[in-house]
């Protein structure tokens, strides 16, 4: 007999069963004292560590401060990089003069910044910033030069015989006709900007999501370092969410 | 000595492209007055797209000067309007924002530049359909879009490069139809490339043959069917001595471009 493929409510609902066992196994197998809780927690000590954290006020403002800094940092990248990257991708001139020097920060981990953006700007949140700012914004010109090149070029024709300059190109043919790729690649530099500010946060904080684990290690407070983990996970998945919802509505001609 | 004063909308200079030994045109001359409807008509490679391409200043001549209503074509210039092969329309505009794409180059304030796109729209049958975008239409809709595109920017000339090749014969008689009643009402110059003598016979005033190798222009015939050019026309005499005519030529250059090849 051929079964019909399930329902999307019938998988929902698998997912969310699975989620569930999955926690009950790990709870079980903490509370029958198989493991240390000093090496990992049962999930209901961080959801109780959660509890109180809510109750004193001080869970909320490490996920706003990660969550700031990635924001700001990753809108600075990308602000610089649309403009900059459709200008290269468009001359070839451009491309000969700043290749080499994008070429150079491409490699260069965002961690490797760390040290100096402590020198130059001390555990300030500027320092965080730029840290998510040098993590994204090589990346985000490849991807906006890349996805420039892939504009048809019949429609910058179209443009100019319908009396486009070079600036209206640009911003009417190039910009929109590129949008796409650009938003695709930005997704994956959203992922890079948490990876960035986790870090940076690792090193040097005194608050966020990073500075959370990385104290309560320092405390054996594993649970936090759990409940922390937990909140970059969540922290992440939600603003993918809402970016595919942006990305969706500015897409909106493709559907 | 009237013929000689009459200024050309277009007139092609001793034109000729080369793309290193090709010859893709050479000693190319023509005069093409106001309000003519051309149809160049040809074998592919013989050139015709690449003329097409120096009149709208896309592609820069080996020698020779291309002159579009008294002024010299040397860039890309909107007077000369191209309805593409592909559409080329921006498919994230809605209809009604590619049609008044032009106008907003222009730097035309928004409420005047809708209402022109709106009234082209209307012309060439899509009303109802502003606000879709050219995903949600068909390939001769989209075709439809292209052409009032052009003519809301008010253009001297529209070029068309094999505009209905891509479309099933019922959509492109329909549509074919339509471009003649936009064409006697707009009184625009027309050049219109097809390599359908069918199309050709239908549609022009007056045909020219190109040939390759080197691609020049052959034949210089004027088109004198009676408008409109409905199913009768088709069917008289007048019509079959023509695409006899036509034929011939045509015949004659596939046959010495096939033994060409054959080489």
């Amino acid at each position: 007999m051929i079964s019909k493929a399930p329902s999307r409510m019938a998988l929902a609902a698998t997912s969310a069963a699975s989620v569930l066992f999955f926690i009950a196994l790990w709870e079980a197998v903490c509370r029958a004292g198989l493991v240390d809780p000093i090496f990992l927690p049962p999930p209901s000590a961080a959801l109780g560590k959660a509890a109180a954290m809510l109750g004193d006020g001080t869970f909320w403002p490490h996920i706003l401060a990660s969550a700031r800094r990635v924001m700001i940092g990753f809108l600075a990248a990308t602000a610089v990089a649309i403009p900059l990257g459709i200008f290269l991708g468009t001359s070839s001139f451009a491309r000969a003069v700043f290749d080499p020097i994008l070429s150079f920060l491409r490699p260069l981990p965002s961690m490797s910044w760390i040290p100096l953006s402590l020198l130059w700007f001390g555990i300030t949140e500027t320092q965080k910033y730029s840290i998510v700012f040098m993590g994204c914004f090589a990346p985000a010109m490849v991807y906006v030069i890349e996805a420039t090149r892939n504009v048809d070029p019949l429609l910058v024709r179209a443009a100019q015989n319908l009396g486009a300059n070079r600036w209206q190109v640009m911003k009417e043919v190039i910009l929109p006709g590129s949008l796409s790729q650009i938003l695709s690649g930005f997704k994956v530099i959203l992922g890079l900007a948490w990876t960035c500010v986790i870090a940076a946060e690792l090193v040097a904080a005194r608050e966020g999501l990073g500075f959370l684990i990385m104290n309560g290690k320092e405390f054996f407070q594993t649970e936090v370092v759990v409940l922390g983990m937990v909140l970059i996970s969540t922290t992440v998945l939600i603003t993918d969410f809402v970016f595919r919802h942006i990305e969706n509505w500015v897409l909106r001609w493709k559907q | 000595m009237n013929e000689q004063h009459k200024r050309s909308m277009i007139s092609v200079q001793g034109i000729a492209k080369h793309y290193g030994d090709f010859k893709a045109l050479e000693r190319v001359d023509l005069e093409i007055e106001k309000g003519e409807f051309v149809v160049l008509l040809g074998a592919s490679g013989c050139g015709k797209s690449t003329l097409l391409n120096l009149v709208t200043g896309f592609d820069k001549p080996t020698a020779g000067r291309i002159v579009v209503n008294g002024r010299e074509v040397n860039k890309v210039d909107p007077h000369c309007g191209m309805v593409f092969q592909q559409y080329a329309l921006f498919p994230w505009l809605t209809v009604i924002d590619n049609v008044a794409f032009g106008l907003k180059m222009k730097g035309i304030a928004k409420a005047e530049r809708l209402q022109v796109a709106r009234r082209f729209i209307e012309m060439v049958g899509l009303k109802g359909f502003e606000d879709k975008y050219p995903n949600a239409l068909s390939g001769g809709m989209r075709q439809r879009v292209s052409i009032a595109r052009v003519l809301a920017n008010d253009p001297d000339v529209i070029l068309l490069d094999e505009p209905f090749a891509a479309l099933d014969a019922m959509t492109r008689q329909v549509l074919q139809d339509e471009l003649l009643q936009i064409y006697e009402k707009s009184k625009k110059t027309i050049i219109f490339i097809t390599h359908s003598i069918d199309e050709a016979l239908l549609l022009s005033t007056r045909m020219l043959i190109m040939s390759a190798r080197p691609g020049r222009v052959v034949t210089d015939i004027r088109n004198d069917l009676p408008m409109p050019r409905n199913a009768q026309v088709q069917l008289s005499p007048r019509y079959n001595e023509l695409k006899g005519q036509i034929w011939d030529t045509v015949q004659s250059e596939v046959m010495r471009s096939l033994q060409a090849t054959s080489h």
